[in-house]
Parts: C-alpha cells; structure tokens; sequence
C-alpha cells in the first residue's frame, strides 16, 4: 500500500514540476508578444476602421434567459458602441420571467413577419419583434431550447457576415467590438475567428460602457478569481493562440466568420461548453480541409464581467467550466494525438487534457498524499513534505510569479497597492481557492458523466452604473 | 527524495520573487509619479492651447510650453487630442507647424527605434498631424525595411499617402497580395487632383485587379459622379469580380445613364449580380424591371429575394404590389418574403 503511495506520489510530484516548467516554458513563448503591442497606442489604430467601409457589419447576439432585471442596461450598453454597422438580436429563450415584455416596452418593439432563414435547426420560434426607434434592435420569442439553441435562432436571424455573442452579465467597452474585429479586417477574413480577452468588473467602476475607475473588489474570493485569470491568460493561452493552437476561447468574447459556423453546424446543443466546443469544432473543420484560415487571440481586454462572489455560484460556475471541458475533448476525442490534425491534435489537446481537465485529478491526489502522509502514515512525512513544498510551488509561487508578469507586461492595475494586495493574496491561493476548485474540477469531471445541458444560474447584482 | 532541496529552492524562488515585487512596486511607482506629473502639465497648458489655436499672436502658449519640463510628450497629447476632437480631415496648418518645429526631430529619431509599437505610434502622429518634413525619412523606412506588407509597412504606405505623396500607390504595387483595402486607403488619404489623376489610370490599367476594384469601389463610396461612365462601361467587363464591383459603385452612386445595361444582370448565373441588379432597380426606381424582380422574389437564394422585396418597397405602388405577391405568387418562399416586406421596413444602423 506505501509503496503504491510512494509511486504515485513520484507521478504526481513529476506532474507538476512538469506542468510549472511547461508554464514558463509558454510564458516564454508570448512574452514577446505582449511586450510588443503593450505601448500600442490603441485609440490611433483602430480609429481608421470606424469611418471605413472595409469594416464588415456585425450582428450582436444577446441570448437571454430569465434576464429581465439585466437584458435593457445590456442592450443600452450595446447601442454606445463605436461600430459602423451593427444590429442587435435578442434571444429569449423561453423566459419565465418577463424579459421579452422589458425589451417590448424599453425599445417599443412591434411584432413582424420575418423570413428566417433555417440554417441551423433550432426550437420553434413564437414571434420577431423589432424596435420602432431602432430598427436595428430585434428581438426573437422562443421555446426553451437552451442557450446554444438561442444562438442557434440568432444566427439564422441575423443579416451580418460576422456575429459576436455577448452574455447579459458582461459590459462590451466602447471599443471592445472595433479592436477584436480589427484581426479579422487586417487579414481580409483569413481569421475567422477572434478571442478577446474579458476582465472581471468586480471592483471597477464602469458606467455607460466606460470603465470609470479601475479597482480591486473586497472579496478574497473575487481577488483569487483576477489571480487566476492572470495565471491562465499569461501562462498559457497567450502563448498557443501566438501558435494558432488555441483550442478554447473560454472566458473570452468572440467574434465569428457566420458563415463558417454555419459550415461546422452552429452551436451544440448537448454541452454546457458551447462556446469552446465550437471553436475546437472549427479548428478541426480548418484541419480537415487543409485551409489556411486561423482563430485568433488578442491579448486587449474588451468585454468586462461580473464574477461570482459566492461560493455556491463559484462552484456551479466551475462545474460546468470543467464539464464543458471534458464534453468538448470527449466529442472530439478522434483529434487526441491524430498527427492528421496536426499542432492541434499533437500538443493543443494533450495540453488541454493534461493540464486544463486531468490537472485537477492529478492535485486532488496530491492533496491528499499531503493530508493522508502527515496524519496517517500513507506515505514518509519527508515525501508528504516534499509534496507539500511542490504544491504550493505550483499552487501559489506560480500564481504569484503571474501577478508579477502581468505588471511586467500589460500592468494594467495602476496602483502599487493594487499588485501588492495580488502578489500576497496569490500566495495564499495553495491553501484554500486552489484545493476549493480541485475539488469542484473533480466533481465537474464526474458531473460530465451525469447531467443534461442548463443554463447557468447566478444572480446578478449589475456591474453598470 | 530531498526535502532540503525543495525547501531551499521555494525559498529562493519566493526571494527571487519579492526583490522582483520590490523593484516592480518602484517602477510603478516612478511612472505614476511621472503620469500625473506629465497630466498637471496637461491641464495646464490646456487653455492656452485653446487660445492659440484661435489666435497665434497669443505667444503664452509658446512660452509656457518652453518651461514644461515634458513639453514633447505634452505638446503630443494636446495635438492628438485636439485632432482626434476636431477630427479635423484637412489637419490644420498651426497642427502641422507646431509639430514641425517641436516633434520633427524626436519623430525622425523614433523611426528608427527598435520598439515596434513606439514606431507605429509616430507614424500615426505624423500622420495626423500631416509632417511631410519626414517623407524623406519614411521613404527610406520603407526602402529598407519592407521586405513583407507587414502591419508596419501598411501603415507607412498610409502615413506616406496622407502626405499625398502618389509614390504610395507603387508602393503598395510591388506586394502582389496587397488587397483592395489598402489601395482604399491610399485612395482615400490623397488630395483631390492627385486622387483623380491615380483613380483614372488605375482604372485604365488591367494588370492589377486589386488596384481596379479598390478604384471603382472608392468611386462609389466617395460619389465621384465624373467617372460615371468609366463605370457603366465596366458593367461589361470579362472579370465577374469588377462587374460586381461596378454594380455596387452604382448602387452608390444612385445613377444610371443607361439602365438599360442592367438588363442582362437579373438573369446572371452569379447570385451577387442579380442581388445587386435588384437593389439598383430599387434605389433608382427603374419600374421597366418590375416584373423581373417579381419574378426574382422567388429566387433560390435568400438575399437575392430579400433585395427584390426590399426594391419593390421603393416604388410607389410597392405596398400593392407585394400585398398582391404575397398572396398570389407561385412560390412560398416568396410569398413569405412579400409578407415581411409588406408589413415592415427592415434595416440596420447606417
């Protein structure tokens, strides 16, 4: 039994040295990158893109579930946009609540018979309404169907080339649309797919789409979350977008070639994780027809939202981030070390089932070999302590290294006092988030074997003023 | 397995870490000493600004300026500022002379800093603030540097044509891909006799199809009513690409002297040019081809039928007549589409 212990221990230590070195190893990789752009002056190269008409038209999708208190002040926040030309679909997906009659009344909406194109199947749709004001405001009434069914109606709805899906918690800056658009404009549609990253509003002051004040929230557990987005951002995602092996737009906003989607069959509908399981399904679709088309990632912070401050929503969050996970690698399985799919196939899913799915597997064990060496002789209290050493290596030395990073690179808090309450908040991280979401990704990993498709639940406070 | 090891080497790490922390919480701190410092400036010199830029004889401005201690950086921010405010198209002269006389010699340096973003930012500046003392130094930027249409070298073909230098347009020429935006772009940045003059011989010339369908595209977009005829004449070009390109020109220019040339394109094998067709017959109310877009309304493809629908709106016996389509024509999808157009007008923010 202590041999079986020891041997596992050895794996699991390996682990996660192997993982940290991976870590730096792809910090490495985009630091160049980011150090590149960081001086950028934004505002001056983007700026051409709005009076130009070589900016394609986007059609914004907001699919909505029992929003009434949210979907107005998001759907306002969307009209502030610089764009060009853009319209506005909102997907009721069969509320119970009254977020149909909200938008009915704000944007007095009228019913209209509306041609829709059935590009992807979807759930019946009850009527099209479309705002007398603003007639580029529309609004689809539907059976529920979920919420990559809702996009699904959205996209057959919508009149653009390109279309972005935005949730009804997150706040789109003015110029979040024009700078995650600018890849695919610059490459005259040779990207087809854009990620920008989302920063959490917790803390910030933003209002009419503008973010007023950039802030720390008081809760630990918000802090850890901005943590931990550094780690995953920095240390990881950067560096396989910088080699067009990103297979998860997660946490991100996006903005996709429709008719690609449409190509690759819309939304799932049978996995929480939509959104990543399209962008994996598009990236094979590019594999499989050799096309030298690509998904890309900017490291600009466009669309800000509110993250959970209680631990109940955290952990349903991070279930279903983990289920999704697991569902998507599971449908595509056939990709796993297929050198046919290439990069993607070679190092982006073993990456992804390696460290972002089994990872948590691995420290969940190594948590324990910690708890069951010091109290119960599992394993010599001197391999226990060596565990412990490590976890917190790569539990909290890594995600303070992170925070540090990020001030090294975008440094985009603008106190002192901001990225020294982060650097020691970061510490803590091995000794209660971290085994916290181990043990959620766990139990994400076993709800992917159990559950049927839902809609997140969380309340929201509102992140606007 | 070594505990010490792993204790020493988490230790030094967490050290390593905190000096970094240390010198990281400095740096912060020394540039936002420096930020707020260079925005005290700002606010300072802002109203003086504003009055010398009605009236130059107010030297205040000149001298507070001269005792700013960051007076380029400064002198930068107002300009942008003012010109991202004013958006003023044709920069103007005392933007320009201020900045000739303070930013000429720090943007020549800057060209050739090795900072990528540092370089893309002055050539935004010169742009804007239209320095053409620097075209020698861009040319010879784009001489020695542009062995790829990097974003780079793009953005130097720009700065270069704001500065309406034509030379813009061989430029862009050598790089085979180079796509029609681009040319757009030059296009749109030169003055209006150099502009006339190039659109002319692009669309006289066959050899690059880019250059030609950005110079009829521009067209359209700009409404140069003159070159009408050039792009009628177009409409029979061999290349599907530029007649459609021609189309949409038209669709802009709202005009036709022959309308009788579009004929042929409701009945065109390519879906574009019969939607195109379609929304010109509209625009410019041609009722000779009424019929035709009845008979379009049935189209197989959705924006072929959702354009004739939309062009029949813009007759005046529109509503009619699609209250009697949607009832009557042999087709459901058509009828279904009347039905929408019947009722509503659709559109999009313009």
């Amino acid at each position: 039994m202590q041999e079986a212990a020891l041997i596992v221990s050895y794996i699991v230590i390996a682990y996660m040295l192997f993982s940290s070195l991976s870590y730096l190893g792809l910090f490495a990789l985009a630091f160049r990158k980011v150090k590149r752009e960081a001086k950028l002056d934004k505002r001056e190269s983007t700026e051409d893109f709005l009076r130009n008409q070589a900016t394609y038209p986007v059609s914004i999708l907001v699919p909505a579930y029992n929003e009434e208190v949210g979907v107005v002040s998001t759907v306002r926040s969307l009209l502030a946009l610089e764009y060009p030309e853009k319209e506005i679909i909102v997907i009721d997906d069969g509320s119970k609540d009254s977020t149909s009659l909200r938008m009915i009344e704000e944007f007095k909406m009228t019913k209209i018979p509306f041609a829709v194109r059935m590009h992807i199947e979807t759930a019946e749709i009850e009527s099209i309404y479309q705002s007398s004001i603003f007639p580029y405001i529309r609004l689809i009434k539907k059976a529920n169907g979920g919420k990559a069914d809702a996009l699904n109606a959205g996209i057959n709805l919508s009149s653009f080339p390109y279309f972005c899906a935005i949730d009804g918690d997150s706040i789109l800056e003015n110029d979040g649309l024009l700078k995650t658009m600018k890849p695919i404009i610059e490459s005259d549609g040779q990207i087809i797919v854009t990620g920008g990253s989302v920063r959490i509003a917790n803390g910030s002051t933003i209002s009419r789409s503008k973010v007023e004040v950039i802030g720390l929230p008081k809760s630990p557990v918000v802090l850890m979350q901005i943590v931990e987005y550094f780690r995953a951002f920095l240390i990881g995602r950067l560096a396989l977008s910088h080699l067009n092996i990103l297979l998860i737009v997660s946490g991100a906003f996006g903005v996709f070639n429709k008719e690609r989607v449409i190509q690759a069959g819309g939304y799932n509908k049978n996995t929480v994780g939509e959104d990543m399981e399209l962008v994996v399904r598009l990236h094979r679709l590019l594999k499989e027809e050799k096309s030298k088309q690509r998904i890309e990632y900017i490291p600009d912070p466009v669309c800000w939202t509110e993250a959970p401050d209680s631990l109940d929503v955290l952990k349903s969050q991070r279930v279903r981030w983990q289920r999704g996970l697991f569902e998507t690698l599971w449908t595509h399985r056939k990709m796993m070390l297929n050198p046919k799919y290439g990069s993607i196939g070679l190092v982006s899913m073993p990456y992804f089932l390696f460290v972002e799915l089994l990872g948590a597997v691995f420290e969940f064990v190594g948590y324990f070999i910690i708890f069951g060496g010091f109290f119960f002789s599992l394993v010599d209290p001197q391999v226990a302590g060596v565990m412990f050493m490590v976890t917190v290596f790569y539990g909290s030395l890594i995600s303070a290294l992170a925070v540090l990073l990020e001030e090294l690179t975008l440094h985009k808090y603008p106190n002192v006092s901001h990225l020294v309450k982060l650097y020691f908040w970061a510490l803590t991280e091995a000794f209660w988030y971290r085994p916290l979401m181990v043990l959620w990704r766990v139990q994400g990993i076993f709800a992917a074997f159990r559950k049927k498709a839902h809609w997140g639940d969380m309340k929201r406070k509102g992140i606007s003023t | 397995m070594n505990l010490f090891f792993f204790w020493m080497l988490s230790l030094s790490l967490f050290i390593g870490q905190l000096i970094l922390l240390g010198i990281l919480a400095w740096r912060k701190q020394r540039t936002n000493r420096k930020e707020s410092s260079v925005d005290r400036q700002y606010n300072e010199l802002t109203d003086a600004f504003s009055s010398y830029m009605m009236d130059q004889d107010d030297t205040r401005f000149l001298q507070q300026l001269d005792a700013s201690p960051d007076k380029l950086v400064v002198l930068e921010r107002l300009l942008n500022h003012y010109v991202a405010v004013t958006k003023a198209g044709d920069s103007s002269a005392v933007i320009t002379a201020l900045s000739e006389q303070y930013l000429a010699q720090r943007y020549a340096k800057l060209l050739k800093q090795r900072n990528w973003a540092m370089r893309m930012n002055t050539l935004y500046f010169i742009e804007d603030f239209r320095m053409a003392s620097l075209i020698p130094q861009l040319n010879e930027r784009l001489a020695k540097h542009s062995t790829s249409l990097d974003q780079e070298t793009q953005q130097l073909i720009r700065t270069l044509a704001s500065l309406n230098e034509p030379a813009a347009i061989e430029a862009l020429a050598k790089y085979p891909e180079a796509p029609a935006r681009l040319y757009i772009d030059v296009f749109k940045r030169l003055d209006e006799l150099t502009k006339l003059g190039e659109l002319e011989a692009a669309l006289e010339g066959s050899a690059n199809p880019a250059l030609k369908h950005a110079a009829i595209s521009y067209i359209g977009m700009a409404g140069i009513m003159l070159f009408l005829p050039r792009i009628e004449q177009e409409l029979e070009n061999e290349d599907p690409e530029t007649r459609i390109q021609a189309l949409k020109a038209l669709l802009h220019l709202q005009y036709m002297n022959n309308p009788e040339s579009l004929a042929p394109f409701f009945r065109s094998d390519s879906w574009q040019e019969r939607m195109f067709a379609s929304q010109i017959a509209g625009a410019l109310q041609l009722s000779r081809y009424k019929e035709l877009l009845s008979d379009l309304l049935g189209d197989p493809i959705w924006w072929v039928r959702y354009s004739a629908a939309q062009a029949l709106t813009q007759f005046s016996d529109g509503d009619i007549l699609l209250a009697h389509l949607s009832t009557n024509h042999p087709d459901r999808y058509a009828r279904d589409m009347a039905n929408q157009w019947k009722t509503s007008l659709l559109g999009s923010e313009q």
